[in-house]
């Protein structure tokens, strides 16, 4: 047997699959061989590599996460709530194809100078006012309906300016199914360009919620967001 | 006759997990979530560990992971018992990591490292009680970035390769059981798997390259 031969039998070799011949034939170019014995021993290193990897623990309990999204997914078509981006306008209330009961639709919407400009900064960070101001936040709270509280972004509720920077302009209608604990389980994109826009659904999905109650109950609730993105050119002076 | 013995035998080794598998599996499909969420709790540890070896990231695994139960849930009527359940649930994960990769491909390659931190703690003691000692910080150190250069090579090998090498070396399952779970000729399973290994033990210990082959 030669180095070719011997070395494309050495993977099913060391699985102990090859007839009694052959095997034999090979140990015999091993012992005959020192490069080949060479290589014989990397591929076991290989194997051993591969069989020494610990074992990963899913960071928190997929069968919770799992009960949630089951919940969420088995209630029915329901009414969606569009919450608009300012808390004076009032919130529309229009059927939702989308299977769920308690649903809430919050509007994001992030004015962008294009090419920009120092007052654009402003806009970016959040010091512009209500621009990147979520619904459900103190600024622009939610609508209260009977037995129902919705859930709530934590902390300020100021989307992160930069994650939007890559995204392109137009927006994008996005689904967050919000754990009874909190945390969220999912961020679908039910409809919009997603090019670009993996550092927006990033930062969705890092998002941490006050859960939504029903009857005191927290539930594991869809959250409805249309984020849109504008490029605006600053006025001409 | 002796393969027929094999086989009676092999059946009774599982016998004991089958029929509480089947009477789950039942209760999951008469709408018990109680019983849905035991089965889940069941396989959660095996599927999140092959998904993130499969695709890398942990987050990814994670969504992944939730993803693979809930199209258990949906299709659970559709499942035969021809196969073991966890056989059925490997197909799913390998499928969904493979739809996954073709849009999410090489996304987030810095994160790699991410996994290494999800080590279960029996496995920090057990590699504990093999090295009969406590592991020194530099031991752990060691451990750890070795397991990262091997997923990194992992990562860079095709998704076929990838799959058969992890379902071999990691999962440890048969050459055959891997065959039958991917429909795959038993031949085209070792064939990757040879090319596999071969691609990991070149990016693992590259100063033996080919040069020395006559």
């Amino acid at each position: 047997m030669n180095c070719r031969s011997a070395r494309r039998r050495l993977s099913a070799f060391l699985d102990g699959d090859l007839v009694p011949v052959e095997a034999r034939a090979v140990i015999g170019h091993l012992e005959a061989c020192s490069g080949c014995r060479e290589h014989a021993r990397d591929l076991s290193a290989v194997s051993e590599a591969l069989s020494q990897m610990p074992r990963v623990e899913p960071p928190g309990s997929i069968a919770l996460a799992v009960r949630d999204r089951i919940e969420v997914e088995s209630r029915g078509p329901g009414l969606a709530l569009l919450f608009r981006s300012s808390w004076r306008a009032r919130p529309l209330m229009l059927p939702s194809l989308i299977p769920a009961a308690l649903v809430v639709v919050t509007v994001l919407a992030a004015a962008l100078a294009l090419d920009g400009e120092p007052a654009a900064q402003g806009i970016l960070d959040g010091s512009w006012g209500s621009g990147l101001q979520a619904s459900g936040t103190d600024a622009n709270p939610l609508q209260p309906v009977a037995g129902v509280r919705v859930p709530r972004v934590r902390g300020t509720g100021r989307f992160p300016a930069e994650a939007l920077t890559g995204m392109a302009e137009g927006t994008l209608f996005l689904e967050t199914v919000v754990a009874r604990d909190g945390s969220v389980l999912a961020v679908n994109v039910l409809d919009g360009n997603t090019a670009l826009a993996a550092p927006v659904l990033e930062a969705l999905r890092r998002e941490r919620f006050w859960p939504g109650l029903y009857n005191g109950r927290p539930v594991a609730v869809s959250v409805y967001r249309l984020i849109s993105r504008l490029d605006v050119r600053p006025p001409l002076t | 006759m002796a393969s027929g013995e094999l086989a009676l035998q092999s059946g009774e080794c599982v016998a004991a997990g089958v029929p509480a598998e089947r009477l789950l599996v039942d209760r999951c499909r008469q709408g018990d979530p109680e019983a849905f969420s035991r089965l889940v709790a069941l396989h959660e540890g095996m599927v999140f560990n092959l998904a993130a070896r499969l695709l890398g990231d942990s987050e990814e695994a994670r969504d992944l992971s939730q993803e693979v139960f809930l199209q258990v849930y949906r299709h659970l009527g559709r499942f035969q018992g021809r196969s073991s359940l966890k056989t059925w649930i490997y197909r799913i994960v390998v499928n969904q990591c493979r739809n996954r990769q073709r849009w999410w491909r090489r996304r987030r390659v810095d994160r790699a490292s991410s996994l290494e931190e999800l080590t279960s703690a029996e496995e920090a003691k057990a590699s504990t009680a093999a090295c009969g000692g406590p592991e020194s910080p530099f031991d752990q150190a060691c451990r750890r970035e070795r397991s990262q250069r091997v997923q990194a090579a992992l990562l860079a090998l095709p998704f076929h390769h990838r799959t058969v090498l992890v379902l071999r070396e990691v999962e440890g399952l048969s050459c055959e059981g891997i065959a039958s779970m991917l429909e795959l000729p038993e031949g085209t399973v070792k064939s990757r798997l040879a090319r596999a290994r071969d691609s990991l033990r070149r990016s693992l210990f590259p100063e033996l390259g080919e040069g020395r082959l006559p």
